[in-house]
C-alpha cells in the first residue's frame, strides 16, 4: 500500500508544536503536519470523532489558528478599509467575519474579527495564512502610518490557546463549569473595557469572559466555530491551555464529550458547506466565484473593491454535489459534463459520515453553465467517470 | 488483533497467509496499515480469477482522508474476493486478519513466500521504518 493523495495539505517543512501536543501523544492521537503544526488528525476514528459532534460535543484544538490585534486610535477605520465587511459597525463583544483582498480581488484570507473597543480588535486567521496575513496588514500599517494614523498590528498566535468546543450538548458541559460572575478588566489574555455579557446570553457570533470553575483560569469565549453545530470557541494563555483541555475533558460525562482531530473537523465544516482556504478560496479566486458577496460592503471603499467592479462577472461558479457511487472525489479532480468534456475542478471532496455518502465542491469554469442543467455529470476519480449530482448545501441536517 | 497460522507480509503492509479453517491462502492488509488508514470507506477489489505479479496493483481502499493502492504481496491468482467489503468496508478496520481480508487466493509459487517477512521481522521492520 501506498499513500498517493490525501485531502489534508501536508507540509514536511520544520512543524512547530501547539500547547497540547504533548497531550495529543498521551492520548495516541494519529499525527500529521498542517499548515506548519504538528497536529491530531484523529484520536480513534474520523466518523466516530464527526458524530459525536452531531449528537453530542466535541472539542478540539485549534490553537495552530492565528491571531492577530489590531489597535490604534484609527483601527476602526484601517479595518473597514482593510477588511471586505463592515467591521466597525459591529458592537462591542461582536465577532463579525470578513475577507481580506488583494487589490485585485483576490483572496488572501476569509478571518473573523472580535471586536473590543473602537480602538481595539483581534482578527482569528487561517493556521496557514497567519504568517502572510500579518505581513499584509504590517505592510497596510505602514501605509496608514505615512498618513500620521495610529494603528499597530500585532501577532500574538504564540501566546494564545485555542480549544473549540462544538456540539448540541456543548452547552451543557461549558455552562455547569464556568461562574456566573462577569467583570470588566482583564480577562486571561485580554482586557476588556465594556461589562461583557453572561455566557449564557450569548447569541452566535458574540464573546464575553469566561472564569472556569475551581481552577481560576479565565479565558475569551465566543458563540463561534466551523461545525455547523452549537458552539464555543475559548482563547486561553498558552500556559494554561492544557489544564483547560485536560479540566473540560475530564468532566466529558456533562456531554458525552470527545476530542476531536483535524479529520473531523473538516468532514463536519465540508457538511455545513463552510469554505476553507486553499480548497474553496485562494487568491485566484474572487468573493464572486466564490458566493461570498454578501461579505463585501457596499457602503464602504476597501482594498480590492476598484478591481471587482470588473469581474463581477462571474469566471467561476462553486458549486455543491453529491456521488451515488461509493469513491471519494479529492481537491484537484476534473469535473466532465455529460459529453465528457472537463467543465471544472474539485475544490473539497470527503465522505460525508452523516449521510454515508461522498460529497464534493467544485469550480465550474464558465459561469454561464446553469448548475440545474447539470443533471449528470461526472468527476474523473482516477480514470473511472463516478456520476454526480448537483444539491444545494448544507449536507447536514440543522437544528 | 488475533491470527492462526503463518502470516507473510510484504514492506507495502500487504499480508498472505493460510487460513487456519479453510486451509486456504487468503491476502490482506496488516493492523498497522488499518491504523494508519483510519476509517475505510470504500474497496476496490481485484478480479476474481485474475493472476497478479507480486508488487502489482490489485486495488485501491479509500477512507475518509487518503487513497491508498493495494500490492499483491507475492504471485497469486485470485480464486475469490471478500465481496463483504463492498457493504461494510470498516471490516478492514475491525478484522483486518479475519473477516476484513481481501480475497481468497493461490500462490504460484508457494516456496517464494519465505522471501516475505514473517510476524517478528514485520514487527521489527514498522518499528523501523514508522516511528
Amino acid at each position: 500500500m501506498r499513500e498517493r493523495c490525501g485531502n489534508i495539505i501536508m507540509d514536511n517543512a520544520e512543524a512547530k508544536k501547539t500547547p497540547l501536543y504533548g497531550e495529543h501523544i498521551k492520548m495516541g492521537a494519529k499525527i500529521v503536519s498542517f499548515a506548519g503544526f504538528f497536529m491530531p488528525l484523529y484520536y480513534k476514528s474520523i466518523i466516530e470523532e464527526h458524530l459525536n459532534v452531531r449528537s453530542n460535543s466535541g472539542i478540539f484544538d485549534i490553537s495552530h489558528m492565528g491571531e492577530i490585534t489590531i489597535k490604534g486610535k484609527d483601527a476602526s477605520s484601517f479595518l473597514d478599509y482593510v477588511f471586505t465587511a463592515d467591521v466597525s459597525k459591529i458592537g462591542r463583544g461582536e465577532i463579525v467575519y470578513s475577507l481580506i483582498l488583494n487589490e485585485k480581488g483576490g483572496i488572501i484570507d476569509d478571518v473573523t474579527v472580535f471586536k473590543f473597543s473602537e480602538s481595539e480588535y483581534m482578527s482569528v486567521v487561517n493556521a496557514a495564512n497567519t504568517q502572510k496575513d500579518f505581513s499584509w496588514l504590517h505592510h497596510m500599517q505602514g501605509e496608514f502610518q505615512k498618513k500620521g494614523k495610529d494603528v499597530s498590528v500585532e501577532n500574538i498566535s504564540d501566546s494564545v490557546g485555542l480549544l473549540s468546543v462544538q456540539g448540541p450538548k456543548s452547552r451543557d458541559l461549558i455552562y455547569p463549569l464556568i461562574s456566573e460572575a462577569v467583570k470588566i478588566g482583564k480577562c486571561g489574555l485580554f482586557d476588556f473595557s465594556f461589562e461583557p455579557k453572561q455566557i449564557r446570553d450569548l447569541k452566535h457570533f458574540e464573546f464575553s469572559c469566561a472564569n472556569f470553575k475551581g481552577n481560576g483560569i479565565e479565558a475569551l469565549i465566543s458563540r463561534s466555530g466551523y461545525t455547523g453545530e452549537f458552539g464555543f470557541e475559548i482563547f486561553v494563555p498558552a500556559d494554561k491551555t492544557a489544564a483547560l483541555w485536560n479540566f473540560l475533558l475530564k468532566n466529558y460525562n456533562l456531554s458525552n464529550l470527545l476530542p476531536v482531530g483535524l479529520g473531523a473537523r473538516d468532514t463536519l465544516r465540508f457538511e455545513a458547506a463552510l469554505p476553507l482556504y486553499g480548497h474553496e478560496l485562494d487568491e485566484t479566486i474572487n468573493p464572486y466565484d466564490a458566493g461570498l458577496e454578501k461579505y463585501l460592503s457596499e457602503s464602504k471603499d476597501f482594498v480590492g473593491k476598484e478591481s471587482l467592479k470588473h469581474v463581477k462577472n462571474k469566471e467561476k461558479r462553486l458549486i455543491f454535489f453529491k456521488l451515488s457511487g461509493k469513491q471519494i472525489p479529492r481537491h484537484s479532480q476534473r469535473i466532465l459534463d455529460e459529453n465528457l468534456k472537463p467543465i471544472g475542478c474539485i475544490a473539497s471532496g470527503t465522505y460525508s459520515p452523516s449521510n454515508k455518502f461522498p460529497i464534493g465542491s467544485a469550480y465550474i469554469s464558465d459561469a454561464g453553465v446553469n448548475p440545474s442543467f447539470l443533471k449528470n455529470f461526472f468527476i474523473d476519480i482516477r480514470g473511472n467517470f463516478e456520476k454526480a449530482e448537483v444539491v444545494s448545501p448544507p449536507f447536514h441536517k440543522k437544528r | 488483533m488475533n491470527k492462526d497460522g503463518l502470516f507473510y507480509f510484504s514492506k507495502s503492509h500487504e499480508w498472505i497467509g493460510k487460513d487456519s479453517n479453510s486451509n486456504k491462502y487468503r491476502i490482506g492488509i496488516s493492523d498497522f496499515a488499518q491504523s494508519e488508514l483510519g476509517d475505510v470507506v470504500y474497496v476496490f477489489l481485484p478480479e476474481s480469477g485474475k493472476t497478479y505479479r507480486k508488487d502489482e496493483k490489485i486495488g485501491e481502499i479509500e477512507s475518509v482522508k487518503s487513497v491508498s493502492e493495494i500490492y499483491s504481496p507475492a504471485d497469486i491468482k485470485i480464486i475469490s474476493i471478500n465481496s463483504n467489503l463492498n457493504d461494510t468496508p470498516e471490516l478492514i478496520n475491525h478484522d483486518p486478519f479475519g473477516a476484513g481480508y481481501i480475497a481468497e487466493v493461490e500462490p504460484l509459487n508457494p516456496a517464494d513466500l519465505n522471501i516475505l517477512m514473517d510476524d517478528n521481522s514485520y514487527r521489527i521492520f514498522i518499528v523501523s521504518h514508522h516511528e
